[in-house]
């Protein structure tokens, strides 16, 4: 683990550098508060000894910047000092300093104030991983390991507010499996789940890397495509279409051949696109695809002053030409 | 100054607690220098801060009176007390002087012990 010392006296930075060292620790030294700041800021130091009394920026101004800087890593900070009135230690460890030690130092008990130091950084990083981790597992659906209902339409409101303030569109598409009820039925539920499963995983193999899919509920999925207009979602949807249908499903109850039917909307057909418009409308796009007789894909349709305004853009893109 | 604390603070590492005297006696060098300049300046905040810097250094390496005058140098400059500021490079070369005649002492009787031997 790396330690950062600041400290502006030569022969305390190599007592310090040395033991530090020697205590299996790397050492980083700087001889000022500015340099200790610049070098916080771009190395991972999470363990560091601030002199208070330091040119250009004191350990106290210092401390209050590391906190003020809010780092996705706690940084554990010692402050050196050779004042030791009760005021000055209150003045210090209310600027942010976890420990405070007076000069000279005692090295034994610096190795074990670092030692403190360590076990409450470890301890931190490895809650700061459970929480990560947590937070990925509430994220995902726990059958297809999609992401689950919460987070994609949390992902889309996202990609709506991106896709307004950037000006580009963006598409959803929603999946339904065909006849999935008569599946569950026929094969049972085992067999359904392994269906299910299947079609998210070939439906995440064939989406482009930016691209999200997650459970919406039941055999519907949600497919959100940023940068993608009305005339590009079909043809994707198209493709979708035919990495299901194209190849008979292996599950213990044999083969099955499984189709899906998708509904895509754009925010394109909106004037101020929201979550609830985009899912209503890729929605109707898919129940028009159902009764149309399923394994297909259905487009909502842009409102007649949008396909006016497009036919004008191409009009005069060839006038130009 | 008291040598065996210091060499108990080096971890019994004498040849590093020599090292570390080498480099005081270079950074006395260039700190006296500008606690002059300061002095006749009257930067009242710079011979506080060198003052301060001389006192770590001092205390680092066990050198009682040489903190001692290091922290009167901290407090004039505080207090804006120029004229206790103005004793003080004259005590400081003083001890500087006492400090190397007693490693030098040292040194001799080291060297004398050892052929002794």
């Amino acid at each position: 683990m790396k330690v950062l010392i600041a400290e502006d006296d030569i022969i305390s930075l190599k007592l310090l550098e040395r033991n530090i060292k020697k205590w299996d620790y790397e050492a980083v030294s700087k001889r000022n508060g500015e340099e200790a700041w610049k070098a916080i800021r771009q190395d991972d130091l999470q363990l560091v000894i601030l002199d208070w009394m330091m040119p250009e920026m004191n350990g106290i101004e210092l401390c209050k910047k590391i906190r003020q800087e809010k780092k996705s890593k706690y940084i554990y900070i010692i402050l050196l000092t050779s004042r030791d009135r009760q005021q000055d230690m209150i003045e210090g460890l209310s600027a942010g300093a976890d420990d405070y030690m007076i000069k000279p130092v005692n090295l034994l008990e610096l190795r074990a104030r670092l030692q403190k130091g360590k076990r409450i950084i470890e301890l931190e990083d490895s809650l700061l991983e459970s929480h990560k981790r947590l937070t990925e597992l509430a994220s995902r659906d726990s059958l297809t390991n999609l992401w689950n209902r919460a987070t994609i339409l949390k992902f889309l409101e996202e990609e709506l507010e991106q896709s307004s303030r950037a000006n580009y569109p963006s598409s959803v598409i929603m999946v339904d499996i065909d006849y999935f009820k008569k599946i569950n039925d026929t094969y049972g539920h085992c067999i359904g789940d392994i269906v299910l499963t299947k079609v998210a995983s070939r439906l995440k193999k064939s989406v482009r890397i930016y691209d999200r899919v997650g459970r919406y509920g039941g055999d519907e999925m949600l497919i959100i495509l940023p940068n993608c207009g009305s005339n590009e979602v079909g043809p994707i949807a198209e493709r979708l279409c035919l990495s299901i249908s194209k190849r008979k499903m292996k599950t213990s109850a044999g083969f099955l051949a499984v189709t899906i039917t998708l509904g895509c909307a754009s925010t394109e057909s909106f004037s101020e696109p929201s979550v609830d418009g985009l899912i209503q409308a890729s929605d109707k796009a898919l129940y028009k695809g159902k009764n149309q007789g399923r394994n297909r894909v259905a487009v909502a349709k842009l409102p007649r002053i949008l396909i006016k305004r497009q036919k004008n853009e191409q009009k005069t893109l060839f006038q130009n030409l | 100054m008291n040598y065996r604390d210091a060499l108990e603070r080096m971890g019994g590492d004498e040849p590093f607690l020599e090292d570390l005297l080498d480099l005081y006696f270079k950074d006395f060098a260039t700190k006296y220098f500008r606690i002059q300049k300061a002095i006749e300046q009257e930067n009242f905040k710079l011979m506080e801060e060198l003052g301060h810097g001389l006192k770590g250094a001092s205390a680092v390496l066990s050198l009682g009176p040489l903190q001692k005058i290091s922290f009167d140098l901290e407090m004039a400059g505080r207090e804006r007390y120029l004229e206790k500021a103005k004793e003080i490079p004259l005590l400081l070369a003083h001890e500087l002087q006492r400090l190397k005649e007693f490693l030098e002492k040292r040194s001799g009787q080291a060297l004398e012990a050892q052929m002794g031997k």
